[in-house]
Order: C-alpha cells, then structure tokens, then sequence
C-alpha cells in the first residue's frame, strides 16, 4: 500500500516555566493512503499531539514527518500552511469556527485562501453535503453543538484533501449527534476516497477505523487492524 | 499574500464591532483632536495676522528709522510712490503727575503722532470720541490718551493733567484699542500725543533713542516686492527698515509659529501617552483574538496573510479614531472662538482649516502605526497549536527584525515630518529625544518596581491585603506597565513644565533683582552726566553706578556680505541694536581672545564684539562689519572678543567700537544704579525733578510684567500637558477595565477562602494607589530630570526643585489610578463566587 504520511522516530518536547516536558518519545508510524486510522489512548498520552505533528500545525523536535513525499519538517511555517490548504483537512473537538463568520464564510475560508474563484459555490455544496445549506446565513453562536461541528466537517472537506485530521471530532458532542458526525465522517471517507486519522476516546468509533493506534506515555503501545 | 484575502478577512472580522477598541479610539481622537485644535487655532492666528497685516501695520507699508526722522530726500519717495504717509515717533518716556510738592511717575511707550494717523482701522477711545477731538486738548494744553494700567497707576481721571518732558498734556480719554497694535508684549503701558504737541517737550533731541515710523498709503494692487526692493536700493544703507502688509506683525508671526510648534510637540507627547493606551488595546485586542488567529493558521492562511488582515482591521479603526479626533479638533476652536478671540491679543479667524488636521492626521496615522505594529508583530507568534494548548511559556522576546525596522523607520519620519513642520530640528529632536527616553526609563522603571516588590521579604508583613496588592504588582505586566507608562509619561510631562515654570519664575522674580539693578536710565544728555553722577555718588543708599555712551545701529553688512546672508535670522542683525563706544577699556571687561585698541587710538575703526553672540553667527577675528548708524556706514575690524553676561540684566553690549569711531555722532548715555529697595522711590523722584528728559525703567516692575507673561505662556503649555494626562487617565482607565474580568475572579476565589469585602477593597485600593504613586514618583524623577537639563543648558540658570509642584505631580498620580481602579473594582464586590468560578469551568 501507498504510505501518505510517515513518522520515523518523531518527537515533541515543549518548554515550560517549569521546565522541559517530554510530549512524544520517537514514534514510527505509517499512515497508507485512503485507509482510516484511530488513535486512542489515555488523556495525556500524546494522541492530539502526534495528530498535530501529522498535520504540521505543531512542529517536530526531533525525527522526521513526510506528508505526501514532502518533508513536513523542514518546511518553513507558511509552507506549512500552504501545504496544509492544499492536502489537509482538520476537525477539532471544539470545532472551532471563527465567530464573526457565517457559516457559509466559515466554509468558504480555506477554499479562499486557497485561491479558489467559486470559493461560495463549492462552500455552498458543501453545506448542503452535510446538511446545513440552510444554516449558510447564521453565525457560530445562532447553531447547536451539533450544527457547528458539521459546518467544521464541511470547511474541513471544502478544499477536497487527500488527508482529513480529526482530532476527537464527537467529544463534545451528545452520543446520537456524534453519530451523525462520523456517519458524515466515514461518508465522505467512503465517497472521496480522503485518508482519515482521528484521535478519539471511543471504542465504538475506533472500531468502525480500518486501523487503531494506541498510544501511553507519548509512545506507540500497539497497533491493531480493526478486524483483529 | 492577496490583498483582497486580507481585506475580505478583516471586513468579516470588524463585523464583531468595536468592543475592546473604546480606549484605543478615545486615546487617538483625544491626540489627534488635540494637536488639529492646537494647529487650527494657529492656523486662525495666522490667517487673522495675514487679513489684518495693513491694519496691524497702519498702512500698507511701512519704512522706519532709528534716531532719526526721514531726510527730504526719503519723503521726497515717499510722497512720489503713495496716496498718503503717515509719521509717527515711538519711544520710552516717563509720565509724571504733579499734585503740590509730591510727585509720581510710570514709564510710558510714546506714540507721537500726525494729523494722518491712522490710515488704517479706528482708535477706540473711552469716552468715545474722534482721535483728533482727543488730541485737540482743552484749555490750551495739548491732549493725550493713556491705557487703563498707566491711568490707574498713576490715579488719573478724565481732565486731569501729567507731563512727559517739560511739556504738560491734559489726559481726554482711556485709550482702548489701537489698530495697529498687535499684542501686549510692551514693557510699559501706551501714551498717544501729537507730535505738535510733543514738539516743546525737549524729549526728541539729538541722541535721544526714538524711532520713526512712516505708515504710506499706496494705490490700490501695489506691487510690494518692487516697491521693497527700489526703497532698499536706495536707502537701506542710511538705515531703513522696511516691513509691508505681506507680514504685517512678524514678531507675532514668529511668536505664534515658535510657540504653536511648541504646542503641538506637546500635542505629540500626548500622542505618544496615547499610543501606550492604543498598544495596550491592541495587545488585549490580539489576546481575544489568538483562537481565531490560529484557526486561520490551521486553514491555511500565511504569516503575511493574518498580519495584513488585522493590520487593515486596525487600520479601519484607526480612521475612525483618527476621523472623530479631526472632527473635535476641527469643530472646538470654531465653537469656542468668542472665548478664544476674548483672551487673545491677535486678530483670528476661526473657520476649517485643512492644513493643520492633514498634520494632525499625518501624526495620528504615524503614531498608531508605530505603537500597533510592536504587538501585531506577535500575531507571528500565534501557531495552530494555540487551538489545543495555551502557550507553556510566554514568549517575551523581541518582535522580529523588519518590524524593528519598520517600527524605526516610522519614528524617524514621524519625527522628521514635525521638525520639518515645526520648522525648528534642534527643539523637534531635543523634545522626541526626550519623550522616548522618557518611555524607556518608564517602561523600565515597570520592570523594575515589578522585580523589587518580588524581592521584598513578604513574610513579614502580616496584612494580607498588602500582600495580596504587592503580588498583583509584581505578578501582572499588563496591569502595571500601561499604567506606569501612560500616567507616568503624563505627569513627566507636567512635572517638567511645573518644574521649568517655577524656576523660570524664580530666576526672574526673586533672583534676578537681587543682581540686577534697581533702574536704567537713558537719554541722560553728555553734559548731564557729571550733575547725574554726582547725585548718585552723594547717595548713601546707591551702591554702584555705571554709564556707558548709547547710540543705536543696525549691522548691514559682514565682510561685505549683506549680513542676513551669512546670520540668517540671528537677533543681533535682527533691527537695531545698542552699541557703545570706548578708549581705554572699561575695568570689568574681561577680554576672551584678541587685544583692545590702546588708549587714544585714532586709526580705522575696531570692533570688540560680544563672543557667544560671535561663535553663534560665525564672527572672527579681523572680520569687517559695517554698522549703520544714524544713516552713516561704519565698517569696523573685529580685533577682540568680550564675554558678556546678558542674565544679569545688567549692561552689555555686543558691540563696543573705539571712541573715535562713534563718540563725534550724537548720541545720549545710559546708566544703571543699583541701589537699596527702600531708596529706589526716592531716587526716582530726585532724578526726574532734576532731569524731566531721562527715562527711567524700573527693574522690579520690568520684571513683573515679564514674570507674568512667563506666567501666561506656562498657562497655555499646562493646557497641553492637561491634555496629555486626560490620555493618560483614559489609558489606566483601559487598563483598569481590561483587567475587571481578572480583579472579579480574584475577588471570587479570596471571599471563597475567606476574605470580607473590606479587605478585598483594601488590597484593590493599595494596589492602585502604590502604582500610581510609583507613577507619578517616576515621573517626578524624569520631570526634575528635564527641567534641570533645560535650566542648566537651555535657560544657563540655576537649578532648584519646586517641592510643592513635586508634592501635586505624585499625588495627582496616586489619586489618578486610585479612582480609576476603584471605579473598576467596586461592581467586582458584589458578584457572588459560586457564578464566576463556575463560568471558569
């Protein structure tokens, strides 16, 4: 199988005021091209970390990350983000709109950034894809828990990225309305043919993942097929 | 990076309106207002100076002569280029009034005039009255009109009687208004007579300083630059001055730009204190903003991209800011014009004036550029992982180099564009200089007050809402450095200016009669020296008396170079000066470089001149300069210069020439008497009784009247630096409401654990009144700072501090931040802590 992002050895460590702390011990991971993957684990293993490192948005401090055959570490931080728009979708669990938006700008935003004439049209069809293109017009705090969360899948999956990141996309989310995220989730998976990596804290969603990573004390405890 | 991506993103994120901007808006438009009143109001001036310049002139043009009156020759132009001309003498007399043996007397500014005067505008006189009616007299004595001040201090009524010289005129009105006076800067209150009237008064004989004014009335559209040029050509060399309506009053012309440029440096230090409001802002701003900041950067979007969007979403708020300023600025001096008009000794016209709110736009827009990018340079700071993890460590470097430069590179033309507007390099950098010195000692002095307090052995002090109040200090950057900065840069300023104003005062009032002398007496005649001398020396109270031969002339040429060529605008060729003439040379006169001519010396003629005047024009030794005097050329060698001491207020000339040179042309003597303040009356009485020509000028009332205009002019700079703290009061009022969220939350987890309400505000109010205090303490050190600095170099004076200025600047400090910290902090008493921590959750 095709590997669409590689860790070989990476690590984070961050400075704090009380001093250095040791996030991820070199982790070895291959992430193949259109299969989903779920890293679960106890808080504070370093799940959410080791999903920002995969997507650039935090940078190594030591090993090497390729995405896509690039090599993520030795981009300058706006190659990062032009890499990021062009390849990279990413949900948060706080979903993370900005809230002097509406949602269709929400939406539209990536795919503007990126250049994109049509920017409204394709973030339109987006909010229909998941159901809201009726809620273009509303701003954040006008939609539920749920709505938001859908409105962060369609900016997400706007500009149609090989590699979609979810970082605990249903964990502020009530059990049936986070369903309705991953039904959306594994949809468009299934659909577009994108490479899924979600951190999450449940079994059930980790199951329905073609792989499961997990993680303890910032190091890869075992990996499993899904099957297995 | 697209600048449509960026203006798109900033238009969507403005819509969040302008909560957080409220202090940000007020610091600018309270700036800009300031210094487009500031400019308005000079602009009203100077275009109320331009509309008024015949009138202030009494004509169109004017040609005037020192000593003398015009030759026939030179009326012979005057009559051949004009309508009408009008003759007037000026000059300094003493007005007496007589009842019985008793005697009082005042110094008067003279104006002799003809049937011809004015030729502009009206004298106003009290009772109303034509000027001829006045002048006419009654019962065979020529009339007169005399201001308020000398009619009171000399208790005359209408009908009453005074002498200037030995002729006796009889007062027929107060003289209210007079259309080409422009301003009270006159050392002594204005007498108008005929010249008719003054002719038996013996006061205008030869040697005598007067000057003549010719006032012409020219056809309609003269063409002033010609007429000028053919007057020069003809006469400078004998002494004219020529001055037309193109600039009718220059003195007040240059008074106003000097001390509107000043004003508006002041108005540029109030920008400044605003602009630690508008960084404070926008720091606070950014805070809010670090989710969206890294949303974006999760998106995609580059460094560039994120920084252009809030930098045009600060700049949108900034124009607004900038816009509402111009308004205010633009709108009050119109609004207050009577008021204004009222107090003002000049013409104005108050209307928009575009000029000075394009200066003060062109500062605001420079000045919120400067103190926004510092912190919109952190938003390079802000990486996607803010969205799941607060910085571990707050970064407090430096922003990166090309904002360092930027960030230079506009101080450098915001400094730049207000020398070259203010038209003085030299106050523009001392004053800049002074003000970013000032924000560093500040913004250190935070620093430091926060380093001390942590150093402090907290364990002994048992009162905890002390404790609480010091760690707050010492724990919180943004709670204490707007607050030290703003108010600090405030009260520096004030402390300067109270500082400077009080030694100014000092020097003049109190020091300076105790070295200067009690009077100067001119126009003594030669052959009355001896009878003059005599009287001095027979008076036990008279401690010293010295005289010197006076005449007056105007240096034309240097090295025979027209001399505004090579000293530009320098006082010393600026009109007439004294000069003075001697053979041996005089005993106090210390010698810098050079040799004084021998005694008896009868050879070409030598100059000693004075040598800081010389260093300044670039005169050295074996220059020749050509003095006219009396219409004579007289080019004189520079063989030697002299030191002489000017802040005594004792005599000094700057240019001594050889007795052969001078002593032949008519001329009087001056002299000062230092005497015993108990005696000066009856010196005065004795001297005038025995020589009714000599005019007298008291030193002590000369000085009143300059201390109280030193007074007034550090009125209108404290409105300025009123300006300034009202700035700064809204910035710690920003401060203080930026940190209400914090100050509640605090209050919550003390009463949690324990803490009664009166504590909580003990600690509150102490940590309030110790930063203000520590404020204004720091400013007090950079205000005796300054003002030393400008009396030691500037005033070359002595240097003591004003305590009772210092007492009010550290208290005003104090009682500043107090209020505004307990406006802030009573609503936080009241909130019950189970809701604020919840809402923590």
């Amino acid at each position: 199988m095709t590997s669409i992002l590689s860790l070989k050895d990476a690590a984070l460590a961050l400075d704090s005021n009380a001093g250095r702390v040791e996030i991820l011990h070199g982790i070895t991971l291959e992430v193949h091209k259109g299969e989903t993957l779920a890293l679960v684990g106890p808080s504070g293993s370093g799940k959410s970390s080791l999903l920002m490192l995969m997507g650039g948005l935090e940078r190594a401090t030591g090993g090497q990350i390729t995405a896509l055959d690039q090599n993520l570490s030795a981009m300058s931080e706006d190659a990062l983000a032009r890499f990021r728009r062009a390849n990279m979708g990413v949900v948060f669990q706080n979903f993370h709109l900005i809230p002097t938006m509406t949602a269709l700008e929400n939406v539209a935003t990536p795919l503007e950034l990126a250049g994109h004439r049509d920017a409204m049209e394709r973030a339109r069809a987006e909010l229909d894809a998941v159901g809201l293109g009726h809620r273009g017009d509303h701003y954040p705090s006008q939609l539920s828990g749920g709505e938001q969360q859908r409105v962060a899948l369609a900016r997400a999956s706007a500009p149609s990225p090989q590699i979609l990141l979810a970082d605990e996309p249903t964990g502020n989310l009530d059990q049936s309305t986070g369903e309705i995220i991953m039904d959306l989730l594994f949809d468009m998976h299934a659909k577009r043919g994108t490479t899924l990596v979600l951190v999450t804290h449940s079994n059930a969603l980790a199951q329905r993942c073609s792989r499961v990573v997990r993680l303890r004390d910032g190091l890869i405890a075992d990996a499993t097929d899904a099957a297995a | 990076m697209s600048f449509a991506q960026a203006s798109r993103l900033a238009r969507r994120e403005i819509r969040g309106g302008l909560r957080g901007f409220t202090v940000f808006l007020a610091c600018l438009a309270l700036g800009v207002a300031t210094i487009a009143a500031i400019g308005s109001v000079r602009a009203a001036i100077e275009a109320g100076l331009a509309t008024e310049g015949a009138a202030l002139l009494g004509g169109d043009a004017e040609m005037s002569f020192t000593y003398r009156r015009a030759t026939d020759d030179e009326r012979a132009w005057m009559d051949q280029n004009t309508l009408a001309t009008s003759e007037l003498i000026d000059f300094r007399s003493m007005a007496v009034v007589t009842q019985g043996d008793s005697s009082d007397r005042a110094l008067t500014q003279v104006k002799a005039i003809d049937s011809a005067y004015p030729l502009v505008g009206s004298v106003q006189l009290d009772p109303p009255q034509p000027l001829d009616t006045a002048m006419a007299g009654q019962d065979g004595l020529p009339g007169a009109v005399v201001q308020e001040l000398l009619a009171d201090r000399l208790e005359l009524e209408i009908g009453d009687t005074f002498a200037l010289g030995q002729q006796d005129f009889v007062l027929m009105a107060r003289l209210i208004r007079e259309p080409d006076s422009s301003g009270g800067f006159g050392l002594a209150p204005r007498t108008i007579v005929t010249l008719d009237g003054l002719s038996n008064s013996g006061l205008l004989s030869p040697g005598t300083l007067f000057t003549s004014h010719y006032r012409l009335d020219l056809p309609p559209n003269p063409d002033l630059v010609a007429l000028e040029q053919d007057a020069l050509a003809q006469f400078e060399s004998t002494g004219l001055r020529w001055r037309d309506s193109r600039n009718g009053a220059p003195g007040i012309t240059r008074f106003v730009e000097r001390f509107g440029a000043f004003l508006i440096l002041v108005g540029l230090a109030g920008l400044a204190v605003g602009g630690v409001g508008v960084s404070t802002a926008i720091r606070a701003y950014l805070a809010r903003k670090t989710e969206v900041i890294a949303i974006l950067r999760s998106l995609g979007a580059e460094r560039n991209t994120i920084f252009l969007t809030y930098f045009l979403q600060i700049g949108m708020v900034a124009s607004v800011g900038i816009a509402a300023g111009l308004l205010i600025g633009a709108l009050t001096p119109i609004l207050l014009a009577p008021l204004i008009l009222s107090v003002l000794p000049f013409p104005a016209v108050f209307t928009v004036y575009p000029l000075p709110l394009f200066e003060a736009a062109l500062y605001g827009a420079l000045t919120a550029a400067i103190f926004t990018l510092w912190p919109l340079a952190r938003i390079e700071d802000v990486r996607p992982t803010s969205l799941f993890r607060d910085a571990l460590g707050a970064r407090t470097s430096l922003p990166a180099l090309r904002y360092l430069i930027a960030v230079a590179l506009l101080l450098a033309v915001l400094v730049g564009v207000a020398a070259w507007l203010s038209g003085s390099t030299r106050l523009t950098l001392w004053f800049a200089g002074g003000v970013v010195a000032a924000m560093v000692f500040l913004s250190l002095a935070a620093l430091g007050l926060r380093a001390l307090i942590r150093a402090l052995p907290r364990r002994a002090l048992r009162a905890p809402a002390l404790n609480w109040a010091l760690n707050a200090i010492s724990r919180s950057r943004e709670a204490t450095t707007p607050v030290v900065m703003s108010l600090g840069l405030g009260l520096s300023v004030l402390a300067t200016i109270g500082q400077v104003d009080g030694n100014l005062r000092n020097a003049i009032a109190r020091d300076l009669p105790d070295v200067a002398p009690s009077f100067f007496f001119v126009d003594i005649q030669k052959d009355q020296m001896p009878g003059f001398q005599a009287q001095m020396d027979a008076n036990a109270a008279v401690s010293k008396v010295e005289n010197a031969p006076m005449l007056r002339g105007v240096v034309t040429r240097i090295n025979d170079v027209p001399a505004r060529e090579v000293a530009g605008d320098h006082w010393v060729i600026r009109g007439d000066r004294g000069l003075t003439y001697a053979d041996e040379m005089p005993a106090n006169t210390k010698l810098t470089a050079g040799e004084w001519w021998g005694p008896g010396y009868d050879a070409p003629p030598q100059i000693s001149f004075a040598e800081e005047e010389a260093l300044e024009i670039g005169i050295k030794l074996g220059d020749a300069i050509t003095v006219n005097v009396l219409g004579r050329d007289i080019t004189a060698t520079v063989t030697s210069f002299r030191e002489v001491d000017f802040s005594t207020a004792g005599m000094g000339f700057v240019i001594t020439m050889n007795a052969a040179a001078l002593s032949g042309a008519p001329h009087s003597f001056i002299a000062t008497v230092y005497a015993e303040e108990a005696a000066e009356a009856g010196i005065l009485r004795s001297l005038s009784e025995a020589y009714p020509n000599i005019t007298a000028i008291h030193v002590r009332e000369a000085v009143g009247r300059v201390s109280t205009l030193v007074g007034q002019l550090a009125n209108a700079t404290t409105y300025g630096a009123a300006a300034i703290l009202l700035t700064g009061f809204l910035v710690i009022i920003g401060a203080a409401a930026a940190g209400q969220q914090g100050r509640t939350y605090e209050a919550a987890v003390l009463k949690t654990m324990g803490a009664v309400r009166s504590q909580i505000l003990s600690s509150f109010a102490l940590r309030a009144a110790l930063l203000g205090a520590a404020a204004g303490l720091v400013a007090l050190a950079i205000g005796l700072t300054g003002a030393w600095a400008v009396m030691t170099f500037v005033m070359e004076s002595d240097f003591t501090v004003i305590w009772s200025n210092a007492l009010i600047v550290v208290t005003a400090g104090l009682m500043a931040n107090l209020l505004a910290g307990l406006f802030f902090a009573l609503p936080s008493l009241g909130v019950r802590p189970a809701r604020i921590l919840r809402a923590r959750d």
